[in-house]
């Protein structure tokens, strides 16, 4: 009774949007790489084989490649919205069109098993991971 | 007021209960402060005052490293709803907010 007359009905906010301001872009370049090679082995398995052990390998790594996918789109969006800031912009004019195209590439190897998407992915993700260092020089 | 979120350790804690104050004097560095979140006017946030800009507050972002983390905004003073004056929950931590 007592407790209930005391707990507080306001709740304040004490957050970071990312604890103590770190921020990383190897987080997506490791997702990216694993994208990638999850591609490479995809490709390399034997496309006829039925047994099981090659349809669980096949299904395992179509798994990973989404899940890793997803990852480097969600990475890259904290960076986008939180990391960059517009001073950043005026420096890297094309800041927004460089994200825009890297989480449509990452959707794209989201849903397909396509070589040439997960080497686009990896370039798209170094050349915002170039941006994110030049801005702590 | 509860509080939820970690970016005012050590001085706060996630589910401290404070009893805020009415501001009766302008609010100064260091200070604690309940204002509205500048980035979503319909919620409240708890932060520390870094300073003042004319009639605006300054709130500081992370309490655990303040020269890293910068600010995480500015409201104007008419936002500063009260000031975290004392905790009365967990009772082992019970006393003075100090900034």
């Amino acid at each position: 009774m007592l407790g209930r007359f005391l707990r507080p009905s306001t709740v304040a906010y004490a957050h970071c949007d990312i604890p103590c301001g770190i921020y990383d872009p190897t987080a997506a370049k490791i997702a990216a790489d694993t994208v990638a090679k999850m591609v490479e082995k995809i490709t390399a398995l034997d496309k006829n084989a039925t047994d099981f052990t090659t349809r669980g390998n096949f299904v395992r790594m179509i798994t990973v490649k989404e899940q890793h996918a997803e990852i480097c789109k969600k990475e890259l969006q904290v960076l986008w919205s939180d990391y960059f800031k517009p001073e950043h912009l005026e420096k890297f004019p094309k800041l927004h069109d460089s994200f825009w195209k890297a989480l449509k590439l990452a959707s794209k190897n989201k849903q397909n098993v396509d070589a040439q998407a997960a080497t686009d992915l990896q370039a798209a993700v170094k050349e915002i991971s170039d941006m994110f260092w030049a801005t702590k020089k | 007021m509860a509080v939820r979120g970690h970016s005012m350790e050590p001085a706060l804690r996630e589910g401290d209960w404070l009893l805020v104050l009415p501001p009766r004097r302008a609010m100064r560095p260091g200070d604690v402060v309940l204002a509205r979140d500048p980035h979503d006017r319909s919620r409240l946030v708890v932060k520390r005052v870094g300073g003042r800009e004319g009639d605006d507050v300054v709130l500081e972002e992370c309490t655990r490293h303040p020269s890293e983390s910068g600010r995480f905004g500015v409201v104007p003073s008419s936002d500063v709803v009260g000031r975290a004056a004392f905790r009365y929950a967990p009772l082992s931590r019970f006393g003075p907010v100090r900034a």
